[in-house]
């Protein structure tokens, strides 16, 4: 029982956390995104493709968190 | 003419709504009937449907490899078809797309990461990656038929209640794209300087002497920690997408049927959510893995043979 509480935890947790760091990036780029084509809207379409670049590489992150967490609830 | 156009397009997005949730309550509505619980889990087991035991490692036909094949099948059929059709005119809309498309494939993921001659070399491989996990990404989001251990009876017939899979939210399908692109670019690499030559360039220009060492076993771990990040990247996005979809659809159906009002309209805004993340997955994220995929394999085969570090 104690052990399944801990595991579950540890999921919650993991992924809870890992979303935390993840939403603060995703904020950081989106907000940089915004700053950018407000100071060179020409270049709009450039930077919005390596923003969306930017946006995978992060959010995959949270999913890091997020099968680590499995791992330590099923295995 | 605007009041009408809006007001259709609002029973369109009506329509569009209630058929989305009737959509995804279907596959999930299987999960939910077992004891009245709900296991989202269940879209993840994998009971075979041909049994092939090869010297112990167990190769059986199932749902996994059936999504595999649909996917191949569609890339190959699909993108054929498509090109038979294309023509010099440029209003049809099929055309549009498919150069749009193509546009995003040869320049944004080829182009602009490769030098023209790596470009020319690779653009197949590149291309027919990104088509391949975005029809699986895709076909993942319809439910078919493919739940084998609970039946529906349709007009009389028994066939398998209805299911949602992707083959790469199965680790083994992105792992070995991963795999395969890895090996690539370390080939076309010491092909490209020598195995020695190509090692060294693993160090950035500028670093010598005793520093060499250290940098090359961390350079040498980054080198191994891309198959792991590339697959668990694509796996954990499309598993994540799809288990938020079956909880959300799950939740739906387990808390109608509970039948009293505030469960009902938990379960309606759960519907509603589900909906909001059925499109954020097929309109955004299913696309978005395919290209993130193509592009970092582009980017690693251009890092193996660029002269500069």
């Amino acid at each position: 029982m104690a052990e399944t509480a801990g595991r579950a935890m540890g999921l919650g947790l993991g992924t809870g956390l890992a979303a935390l760091g993840t939403g603060i990036g995703l904020g950081f780029i989106f907000g940089k995104t915004i700053e950018a084509v407000s100071r060179q809207p020409e270049l709009k379409s450039e930077i919005q493709s390596i923003q969306w670049l930017g946006f995978a590489l992060t959010e995959a992150t949270v999913f890091y968190g997020f099968i680590a967490g499995l791992i330590a609830f099923f295995v | 003419m605007t009041r009408k156009l809006s007001r259709t397009s609002s029973r369109i997005s009506l329509t569009v709504w209630l058929s989305l949730v009737s959509l995804l309550a279907l596959p999930a509505a299987a999960f939910a009937s077992e004891e009245g619980g709900l296991d989202p889990a269940a879209e993840f087991a994998l009971p075979p449907w041909i049994s092939i035991d090869l010297f112990g490692i167990d190769m059986s036909i199932n749902k996994a490899v059936f999504y595999i094949l649909l996917a191949a099948v569609l890339t190959v059929v699909v993108v054929t078809l498509l090109a038979r059709r294309m023509t010099v005119r440029v209003n049809s809309k099929p055309q549009t797309i498919v150069e749009i498309g193509y546009s995003l494939m040869k320049d944004n993921i080829t182009d602009g990461n490769l030098d023209p001659k790596m470009a020319a070399k690779w653009f197949p491989f590149l291309g027919t990656l990104f088509l391949f996990i975005w029809f699986s990404n895709m076909v993942g989001y319809l439910p078919l038929p493919t739940n084998t251990e609970h039946t529906l009876a349709v007009g009389g017939v028994e066939i398998p209640s209805f299911a949602l899979y992707a083959a790469t939210a199965n680790i083994s399908v992105p792992l070995v794209l991963s795999l395969v692109v890895w090996f690539s670019y370390h080939i076309e690499g010491i092909r490209a300087k020598g195995l020695f030559k190509y090692i060294r360039s693993w160090v950035p220009a500028g670093v010598d002497g005793f520093m060499v060492g250290p940098i090359l076993a961390i350079e040498t771990l980054s080198h191994l920690v891309r198959i792991l990040s590339l697959s668990l990247r694509l796996y954990a996005n499309i598993l994540a997408g799809h288990l938020l979809l079956l909880f959300m659809a799950g939740g739906l159906v387990v808390l109608l049927e509970m039948g009293f009002l505030g469960s009902t309209i938990l379960g309606l805004a759960t519907g509603t959510l589900a909906v909001a993340f059925f499109l954020f997955e097929i309109g955004l994220v299913a696309t978005l893995q395919a290209f993130i995929f193509a592009t970092l394999s582009a980017i690693y085969l251009d890092g193996a043979v660029a002269e500069e570090h």
